[in-house]
Order: C-alpha cells, then structure tokens, then sequence
C-alpha cells in the first residue's frame, strides 16, 4: 500500500493495527505550510471502522532526524488535535480510511489562509482531557 | 512491499501490465472491509456492502456509510450478480495475477538484457491508462519491440488463461460443491439425493434451461434455494427490562452473562451475524456464528482486553478516559456497590458512603464518584497527570 499512496501522503509507521503515523505535506504554494512536512498520529479502536479513529498532529523534536511541528489552522489547536467534522463520531463514515482522511486534511490545509490558531485555544490544551471523538466541535464554518 | 503474500490488495496490480485490474478489484470489496464482498446486499440508497459490515453499520447509526441515507436492515436485499462477480473473480485471480507478474519480470529481466529502449518498462502502464485498453494492441507492439523467443512463450499463454476459465463445462465456483444433475444448482454432495426429490414432486418447475449455459447455473440455483433461516428480528432494547433480555439471549442459544448494556450489544451482534448468515448462499451452522460471537466476546464484547467500556482495566487513567460512558455502563457497578457498602456500614455512615462508592478498581480520584457522576463529563474528570 505504502508504494501507491498519493502524492504528498507517506506511511511512517504502521507496524501494528492500532497506531499508525502519517506524515502529510501540502502541495501548493501555500506559504503557510511551504515545504514542511507534518506527522500524524492514527490511534484506532477496537470497532474501527464503524467507530472513527483518532487523529492528532504530533510534534517531533530536531534530534529525531524528522522534526515535525504542527500546522498552524483556525481548526487545529496547538496540541496537535484537529477539529474535523470527518473524525467525529457525527461526521465519520465507515468508507473512510487512512488515505481518505490524508487527503481531507491536506485540502483543509491547503485551503487555508489564515495564520492563526482557534479561539481559545490556550484554555483548551491547558484543560481538555476528553478523547478527540467526544468534543462537541460546532463545525460553524465551511470555508475551512 | 512487506504485506505478507497471503493478503491480496488491488495495488498488487499495480505493479504488472494489468495495472487497470486495480480499479476492478477494488470495485469488488467492500467499502466497510476493504475485503471482497462477502453475502452482499443492497441498500434502499443503492450501495452495496457485505451483509455483516451494513448491519453492523445500520446498528450503530442507522445511516448508508456512502451517503448518509437513513436505512432500516430490513429494506437490505441480496446482491446475487455481484457475488458470482466476486466468485468468479476470486477464482480467476491467483493464476491471472501469477500470469501477469511473470510477464512483469520477464519485462524486467529483458530490460537489463537489453537497455537501449527505454520507453518499455513504462509502455504498458501508459497504454494501459491513456488509450483505451486493447490488449492486442499492446501485445502487437511488444512483440515488434521484443522478438526474443521468451517475450513470445509469455505471449502465447495469454489466450490459453482465458480458456481455461471459458470452456469448462464443469465450472465450479465453490470447492467442494457437485451440480444437481437435473437444476445444475450447486449444492454439497451428500445434499443432492435429498435435493433430487423436490424435482420429483414438481418436475416442471426446475426445467434445465441449457440456453444461459453452465455459468449462469448458480444463479438460478440461489434463486430456487430452499426456504431461508427464519431471521431475528430487532427489539427495542429500552423497553426490554434486563430480565427479559436475559432470558431473550438464553433462548437464542447465546451467553446471557454481564450488565444489560452488554447484553444489549451481544444481542446486536448476534442478530447481525445470524442475519448476515440468512443472505448466504451457503449458510454456515449455528455453532460456527457461536465462534464468530466468541471471537467478538473477546475482541469487542465481555472478555475484551483494552479500551472497552465491559472491562476493568487500566484505561481509566488515560487522559482520554471517557467518564461518561465508564460512568453509564457501571452505573449497575456502582448502586449494587453503594447498596453493599451501606448495608455493611449502617444508616450512621451511610451518608459518606454516598460520596465515595468502592469503585471495581482503584481509579478513583474522588472527583468521579460524586454524585453528579451522570451530568456532563466535562464536571467530572480532573484526571490530569
């Protein structure tokens, strides 16, 4: 599979089935995301794939060799946690898979034009402590 | 590629001349599993899944997975043509996937004989891809760019494949299954003398249509077969109260141990495989679905290691640890632990006990057993560190 994912999309780990690491760049000139490549973190559960997995940028410090920060989106806290309609329990669908939701998050990237992160995003990485699939995201807006 | 060789993946196509296989294959799995279909049905919306993965995807939302369209798993109707697809595809692949990575090696080991033209190993893909598919147009051409005898002998295999599967008379898609001499519907072999009496009481019915030939066989066979499993239908697990549903379970034959949320998805999973089970072409025996609910007892249900809400374990420390569902689904935990803890302790203590049950593990931070244990989660954990 790794040998004919699309563009910009590379498997990083995927030795057992319940996590896996992506690393995701974007394409375009976006001087946002311009030449950098990010790491994404796949966690799945037991009933995968009728239930979502979880999906989170994570960092990689210099000394790996790969050092990966996170994207900066009005949809992306600091943390590395991702608010995407795709990966909540509402918007998920089980036709959904890796490469899909690769993709999703390369066009929501893409997309974007705005260099900041989401409001309230410091009160969020300092107090969230529930699984990504249980915040209540409000998906207000569709231009992202 | 390190995917272990007896997993078969539509990109395996990918890298022979019959790269646009790829697509096709994938147009025989199931979207949910990835698998090639297994006993498929279509949906009122017209998507097709395998039986068990719809079900189970209806049971937990009630959706279509392509297209969000509410459905009900009674509207679901078996997909027989792509199942003989599926069949026949299955059958065919190993000798044509075989075939076209020799003659993917062959190309490759010609290429280092011979360096000069490089268009070659990029041609088929290309011709594939770009102009419309003929074979013979391609074979026309790496004749002319490959005389070597070799090239020729991988040539002259291709139309020997296609017979292969063409003239036999006797196609089996099923190993191990014998026709009925007179409906040629496949069938196990000991089941054929018992068979053979439907055709004696209503010959006419089952006329041998020879005009289809032997392929299309099967399908009228599915059609005729004999009167289906009786299915299960749903129940409304809210109104049932957890007696009923006990005893519900031990009728159907299955474990009826645990709290009542567990019950209820044992139910669910049960009626799914049986369901599924009753869209087969050949179904299998109750006791084989009991391993499969076994299997699933110990990966998703009761006997479940790891994030499963059945199960104590160490998951109540994680910082993603949802309080919420661990609260519901222990509810029964906690009030048979309070109503022990105050018999013990006495009406005088009892007060404090209502602020402190004795969870069935140590995970408590008191924060998770106050009382407003049902109100949101976001009240409830402090569990940071």
């Amino acid at each position: 599979m790794q040998d004919h994912l699309p563009p910009g999309i590379a498997m990083v780990k995927s030795e057992n089935l319940e996590e896996w690491q992506m690393d995701i760049k974007v394409l375009d000139t976006n001087p946002l995301y311009l030449d950098q490549t990010y790491r994404l973190k796949f966690t799945f559960s037991n009933k995968y794939p009728i239930e979502p997995p979880e999906v989170q940028f994570i960092q990689c410090a210099e000394s790996t060799g790969t050092p990966r920060s996170i994207p900066i989106h009005p949809h992306i806290y600091s943390n590395g946690i991702i608010c995407l309609d795709l990966l909540g329990s509402s918007g998920w669908s089980p036709v959904q898979n890796v490469e899909s939701i690769c993709m999703s998050l390369q066009s929501m990237l893409t997309a974007n034009t705005r260099d900041e992160r989401p409001i309230g995003d410091q009160e969020f990485v300092a107090t969230n402590r529930r699984r990504i699939r249980d915040i209540n995201f409000v998906y207000e807006d569709d231009n992202v | 590629m390190d995917t272990p060789s007896d997993i078969s993946d539509p990109t395996q196509w990918l890298e022979t001349p019959l790269s646009l296989l790829a697509p096709l294959e994938s147009a025989l799995r199931c979207q949910v599993c990835k698998e090639f279909f297994n006993n498929p049905v279509i949906t009122s919306c017209c998507h097709t899944f395998c039986s068990i993965c719809i079900r189970r995807c209806l049971s937990a939302e009630g959706k279509c997975p392509a297209c969000r369209a509410p459905d009900q798993e009674l509207k679901l109707r078996r997909n027989w043509a792509v199942q003989e697809l599926v069949d026949a595809f299955q059958t065919a692949r190993p000798s044509v996937l075989d075939f076209s990575t020799k003659a993917a090696q062959q190309a490759q080991v010609e290429e280092r004989e011979q360096p000069v033209n490089k268009k070659r190993k990029v041609a088929p893909v290309e011709d594939m891809q770009t102009s419309e598919p003929r074979p013979e147009r391609r074979r026309t051409r790496s004749q002319g760019h490959y005389p070597q005898p070799e090239q020729h002998a991988a040539i002259d295999t291709v139309p020997e494949v296609i017979e292969d599967s063409q003239d036999e008379d006797e196609y089996i898609p099923e190993h191990g299954l014998v026709a009925c001499p007179i409906c040629n519907r496949k069938m196990k072999e000991e089941a054929v003398f018992s068979h053979l009496n439907v055709h004696e009481e209503s010959p006419k019915k089952a006329p041998p249509n020879s005009s289809f030939g032997p392929l299309r066989a099967p399908q009228k066979g599915l059609v005729l077969s004999g009167k289906p499993p009786e299915r299960i239908p749903a129940i409304n697990y809210s109104i049932l109260k957890e007696n009923a549903l006990r005893k519900k379970l031990s009728d159907l034959g299955i474990p009826n141990w645990g709290p009542k949320q567990l019950l209820h998805k044992r139910h669910t999973e049960w009626m799914n495989l049986w369901n599924a089970n009753c869209d087969s072409k050949i179904p299998k025996s109750k006791r084989e679905l009991l391993q499969e609910l076994d299997i699933w007892e110990r990966t998703q249900g009761g006997l479940a290691t790891g994030p499963s809400p059945f199960v104590s374990s160490s998951n109540v420390m994680r910082k993603d640890f949802d309080a919420k569902e661990w609260s519901s689904s222990h509810d029964d935990d906690f009030k048979r632990l309070i109503a022990n803890a105050r018999k013990k302790a006495g009406a005088k203590i009892a007060p404090a006990t209502e602020t402190a049950p004795t969870p069935p593990e140590p995970l408590v931070n008191s924060s998770l057993a106050e009382p407003n244990i049902d109100t949101d989660a976001d009240h409830v954990i402090d569990l940071s560190g």
